[in-house]
Protein backbone atom coordinates (compact mmCIF):
# COMPACT_ATOMS: atom_id res chain seq x y z
CA UNK A 1 0.00 0.00 0.00
CA UNK A 2 3.09 2.55 1.05
CA UNK A 3 4.54 1.41 -2.61
CA UNK A 4 1.23 2.76 -4.38
CA UNK A 5 1.33 5.73 -1.89
CA UNK A 6 5.08 6.66 -3.10
CA UNK A 7 3.97 5.73 -6.58
CA UNK A 8 1.13 8.28 -6.65
CA UNK A 9 3.24 11.21 -4.77
CA UNK A 10 6.15 10.65 -7.17
CA UNK A 11 4.22 10.73 -10.13
CA UNK A 12 1.80 13.91 -9.09
CA UNK A 13 4.27 15.62 -7.32
CA UNK A 14 8.20 15.17 -7.94
CA UNK A 15 8.36 13.44 -10.93
CA UNK A 16 5.42 15.81 -12.33
CA UNK A 17 4.87 15.31 -16.33
CA UNK A 18 5.33 18.72 -17.14
CA UNK A 19 7.66 20.12 -14.88
CA UNK A 20 10.39 17.44 -15.55
CA UNK A 21 9.71 15.67 -18.98
CA UNK A 22 8.05 18.93 -20.56
CA UNK A 23 5.57 17.37 -22.12
CA UNK A 24 2.14 18.45 -22.95
CA UNK A 25 3.77 22.10 -23.53
CA UNK A 26 1.36 23.43 -25.77
CA UNK A 27 -2.21 22.60 -23.80
CA UNK A 28 0.17 24.20 -20.65
CA UNK A 29 0.50 27.27 -22.67
CA UNK A 30 -2.57 27.45 -24.66
CA UNK A 31 -5.49 26.49 -22.30
CA UNK A 32 -3.85 28.15 -19.09
CA UNK A 33 -5.08 31.93 -19.48
CA UNK A 34 -8.10 31.18 -17.17
CA UNK A 35 -8.55 28.53 -14.36
CA UNK A 36 -11.67 27.33 -15.57
CA UNK A 37 -10.55 26.47 -18.35
CA UNK A 38 -7.22 24.89 -16.84
CA UNK A 39 -9.75 22.70 -14.73
CA UNK A 40 -11.67 21.72 -17.76
CA UNK A 41 -8.81 20.71 -19.82
CA UNK A 42 -6.95 18.83 -16.82
CA UNK A 43 -10.81 17.02 -16.10
CA UNK A 44 -10.78 15.99 -19.86
CA UNK A 45 -7.11 14.95 -19.98
CA UNK A 46 -7.49 12.69 -16.67
CA UNK A 47 -10.76 10.65 -18.05
CA UNK A 48 -8.91 10.30 -21.07
CA UNK A 49 -5.71 9.27 -19.58
CA UNK A 50 -7.06 6.77 -17.76
CA UNK A 51 -9.66 5.38 -20.28
CA UNK A 52 -6.56 4.72 -22.64
CA UNK A 53 -3.98 3.62 -20.06
CA UNK A 54 -6.54 1.28 -19.10
CA UNK A 55 -7.08 -0.42 -22.67
CA UNK A 56 -3.95 -0.10 -24.16
CA UNK A 57 -2.65 -2.31 -21.18
CA UNK A 58 -4.81 -5.22 -21.61
CA UNK A 59 -4.54 -4.95 -25.52
CA UNK A 60 -0.69 -4.94 -24.94
CA UNK A 61 -0.89 -7.86 -22.47
CA UNK A 62 -3.71 -10.07 -24.05
CA UNK A 63 -3.09 -9.44 -27.70
CA UNK A 64 0.37 -7.96 -28.63
CA UNK A 65 2.07 -10.14 -25.97
CA UNK A 66 0.87 -13.51 -27.19
CA UNK A 67 1.05 -12.53 -31.04
CA UNK A 68 4.40 -11.41 -30.62
CA UNK A 69 3.65 -8.41 -31.83
CA UNK A 70 5.22 -5.86 -28.88
CA UNK A 71 7.02 -4.17 -31.79
CA UNK A 72 4.02 -3.05 -32.81
CA UNK A 73 3.27 -1.26 -29.33
CA UNK A 74 3.71 2.93 -30.68
CA UNK A 75 1.09 3.03 -33.37
CA UNK A 76 -1.16 0.42 -31.74
CA UNK A 77 -1.28 2.99 -28.56
CA UNK A 78 -1.57 5.81 -30.61
CA UNK A 79 -4.53 4.56 -32.73
CA UNK A 80 -6.57 3.44 -29.17
CA UNK A 81 -6.00 6.75 -28.23
CA UNK A 82 -7.41 8.40 -31.53
CA UNK A 83 -10.64 5.66 -31.10
CA UNK A 84 -11.42 6.61 -27.42
CA UNK A 85 -11.33 10.01 -27.63
CA UNK A 86 -13.69 10.15 -30.59
CA UNK A 87 -15.88 7.20 -28.74
CA UNK A 88 -15.50 9.30 -25.35
CA UNK A 89 -16.77 12.31 -27.62
CA UNK A 90 -19.48 10.92 -29.36
CA UNK A 91 -21.18 9.37 -26.15
CA UNK A 92 -20.47 12.60 -24.14
CA UNK A 93 -22.67 14.32 -27.37
CA UNK A 94 -25.40 11.68 -27.23
CA UNK A 95 -26.02 11.41 -23.27
CA UNK A 96 -24.59 14.41 -21.58
CA UNK A 97 -24.89 17.43 -22.48
CA UNK A 98 -23.69 18.87 -18.83
CA UNK A 99 -20.59 17.12 -19.01
CA UNK A 100 -20.18 17.87 -23.14
CA UNK A 101 -20.32 21.64 -22.85
CA UNK A 102 -17.66 21.30 -19.78
CA UNK A 103 -15.14 18.74 -21.58
CA UNK A 104 -16.20 18.35 -25.07
CA UNK A 105 -14.29 21.22 -26.14
CA UNK A 106 -10.97 19.96 -25.16
CA UNK A 107 -10.81 16.31 -25.90
CA UNK A 108 -9.90 16.79 -30.00
CA UNK A 109 -7.09 19.06 -28.35
CA UNK A 110 -5.83 15.74 -26.00
CA UNK A 111 -5.99 13.57 -29.33
CA UNK A 112 -2.37 15.09 -29.85
CA UNK A 113 -1.41 15.85 -26.38
CA UNK A 114 1.87 13.67 -25.79
CA UNK A 115 1.30 12.87 -22.15
CA UNK A 116 -1.36 10.32 -23.20
CA UNK A 117 1.49 8.64 -25.34
CA UNK A 118 4.13 8.68 -22.78
CA UNK A 119 2.20 7.42 -19.49
CA UNK A 120 0.32 4.73 -21.99
CA UNK A 121 4.39 3.49 -23.01
CA UNK A 122 5.95 3.91 -19.88
CA UNK A 123 3.28 1.61 -18.15
CA UNK A 124 4.86 -0.81 -20.20
CA UNK A 125 8.34 0.24 -19.88
CA UNK A 126 8.01 -0.09 -16.00
CA UNK A 127 6.65 -3.41 -15.99
CA UNK A 128 3.67 -2.00 -13.69
CA UNK A 129 0.72 -4.61 -12.33
CA UNK A 130 -3.10 -3.46 -13.44
CA UNK A 131 -3.22 -1.60 -10.03
CA UNK A 132 0.21 0.05 -10.09
CA UNK A 133 -0.85 0.94 -13.71
CA UNK A 134 -4.38 2.15 -12.44
CA UNK A 135 -2.63 4.37 -9.72
CA UNK A 136 0.25 5.85 -12.28
CA UNK A 137 -2.71 6.87 -14.73
CA UNK A 138 -4.98 8.75 -12.66
CA UNK A 139 -1.20 10.28 -10.42
CA UNK A 140 0.27 11.63 -13.81
CA UNK A 141 -2.78 13.74 -14.86
CA UNK A 142 -3.68 14.70 -11.73
CA UNK A 143 -0.17 15.96 -11.52
CA UNK A 144 -1.00 17.60 -15.47
CA UNK A 145 -3.92 18.86 -13.83
CA UNK A 146 -2.52 20.47 -10.82
CA UNK A 147 0.35 22.18 -12.97
CA UNK A 148 -2.20 23.75 -15.02
CA UNK A 149 -4.40 25.19 -11.98
CA UNK A 150 -1.16 26.28 -10.02
CA UNK A 151 -0.11 27.92 -13.30
CA UNK A 152 -3.32 29.30 -14.78
CA UNK A 153 -4.14 31.47 -11.40
CA UNK A 154 -0.26 32.99 -11.70
CA UNK A 155 -1.03 33.78 -15.32
CA UNK A 156 -4.28 35.89 -14.53
CA UNK A 157 -2.49 37.45 -11.59
CA UNK A 158 0.01 38.53 -14.21
CA UNK A 159 -2.55 40.18 -16.34
CA UNK A 160 -2.40 42.96 -13.78
CA UNK A 161 1.01 43.24 -12.89
CA UNK A 162 3.49 45.59 -14.91
CA UNK A 163 5.68 43.17 -17.13
CA UNK A 164 7.94 44.84 -19.32
CA UNK A 165 7.05 44.44 -23.26
CA UNK A 166 10.16 42.13 -23.96
CA UNK A 167 8.31 39.75 -21.69
CA UNK A 168 5.05 40.01 -22.31
CA UNK A 169 2.91 36.45 -23.06
CA UNK A 170 4.84 33.73 -23.76
CA UNK A 171 8.34 34.93 -22.34
CA UNK A 172 7.27 35.54 -18.72
CA UNK A 173 4.51 32.52 -19.26
CA UNK A 174 7.84 30.09 -19.79
CA UNK A 175 9.79 32.01 -17.38
CA UNK A 176 7.25 31.31 -14.45
CA UNK A 177 6.96 27.01 -15.32
CA UNK A 178 11.03 27.23 -14.83
CA UNK A 179 10.74 29.25 -11.20
CA UNK A 180 7.75 26.67 -10.38
CA UNK A 181 9.79 23.54 -12.19
CA UNK A 182 12.70 24.98 -9.55
CA UNK A 183 10.48 24.89 -6.82
CA UNK A 184 8.74 21.37 -7.57
CA UNK A 185 12.40 19.98 -7.76
CA UNK A 186 12.65 20.77 -4.17
CA UNK A 187 10.32 17.91 -3.37
CA UNK A 188 12.45 15.45 -4.76
CA UNK A 189 13.17 14.14 -0.81
CA UNK A 190 9.64 13.98 0.20
CA UNK A 191 9.49 10.32 -0.39
CA UNK B 1 0.78 -10.51 -42.41
CA UNK B 2 -1.14 -10.59 -38.47
CA UNK B 3 0.69 -7.34 -38.21
CA UNK B 4 -1.04 -5.89 -41.67
CA UNK B 5 -4.05 -7.59 -40.35
CA UNK B 6 -4.02 -6.29 -36.94
CA UNK B 7 -3.08 -2.92 -38.10
CA UNK B 8 -6.11 -2.57 -40.57
CA UNK B 9 -8.52 -3.41 -37.77
CA UNK B 10 -7.31 -1.33 -36.04
CA UNK B 11 -7.49 1.11 -38.25
CA UNK B 12 -11.05 0.58 -38.95
CA UNK B 13 -12.00 0.94 -35.90
CA UNK B 14 -10.69 4.54 -35.59
CA UNK B 15 -12.42 5.02 -39.02
CA UNK B 16 -15.63 3.65 -37.65
CA UNK B 17 -15.78 6.00 -34.52
CA UNK B 18 -14.60 8.79 -36.67
CA UNK B 19 -18.07 8.41 -38.86
CA UNK B 20 -19.78 7.97 -36.06
CA UNK B 21 -18.88 10.85 -33.68
CA UNK B 22 -18.96 12.98 -37.30
CA UNK B 23 -22.66 11.97 -37.63
CA UNK B 24 -23.76 12.42 -33.86
CA UNK B 25 -25.19 16.12 -34.03
CA UNK B 26 -23.77 18.35 -31.09
CA UNK B 27 -26.55 18.83 -28.66
CA UNK B 28 -28.50 22.13 -27.94
CA UNK B 29 -26.46 25.29 -27.75
CA UNK B 30 -22.98 23.56 -27.75
CA UNK B 31 -22.98 24.30 -31.69
CA UNK B 32 -20.89 26.91 -30.96
CA UNK B 33 -18.57 26.09 -28.26
CA UNK B 34 -14.70 27.05 -29.30
CA UNK B 35 -11.44 26.53 -27.20
CA UNK B 36 -10.49 29.30 -24.64
CA UNK B 37 -7.05 29.14 -26.53
CA UNK B 38 -5.01 32.07 -27.25
CA UNK B 39 -2.50 30.50 -28.73
CA UNK B 40 1.04 28.98 -28.37
CA UNK B 41 3.79 29.10 -30.34
CA UNK B 42 2.54 26.28 -32.10
CA UNK B 43 0.93 27.43 -35.44
CA UNK B 44 0.19 24.25 -37.21
CA UNK B 45 -2.39 23.37 -34.37
CA UNK B 46 -6.10 23.05 -35.22
CA UNK B 47 -7.03 25.23 -31.88
CA UNK B 48 -4.35 28.50 -32.72
CA UNK B 49 -6.15 31.50 -33.58
CA UNK B 50 -4.33 31.76 -36.83
CA UNK B 51 -6.46 28.68 -38.42
CA UNK B 52 -9.57 30.97 -38.29
CA UNK B 53 -10.52 30.23 -42.04
CA UNK B 54 -13.25 33.67 -41.28
CA UNK B 55 -10.15 35.40 -39.37
CA UNK B 56 -7.59 34.62 -42.36
CA UNK B 57 -10.00 36.16 -45.17
CA UNK B 58 -10.93 39.33 -43.09
CA UNK B 59 -7.60 39.90 -43.13
CA UNK B 60 -7.16 39.15 -46.83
Amino acid sequence: MSDLFTLFISALIINNVILTKFLGMCPLLGVSTKSSSAIGMGLAVIFVIFGSSVFTYLLYYSVLVPMSLEYMDLITFILVIAAFVQFVEMVLKKYSMGLYKALGIYLPLITTNCVVLYVTLDNIIKGFNFVEMCVYSLAVPAGFMLIMYIFATIRERLELANVPNAFKGNPIALIVVAIMAAIFTSFAGLV
Amino acid sequence: MEAALYIAVLGAIYGVFYYLNHITPKPAGCEELTAACNGCSLGSCGNHPSQNFELKETVK
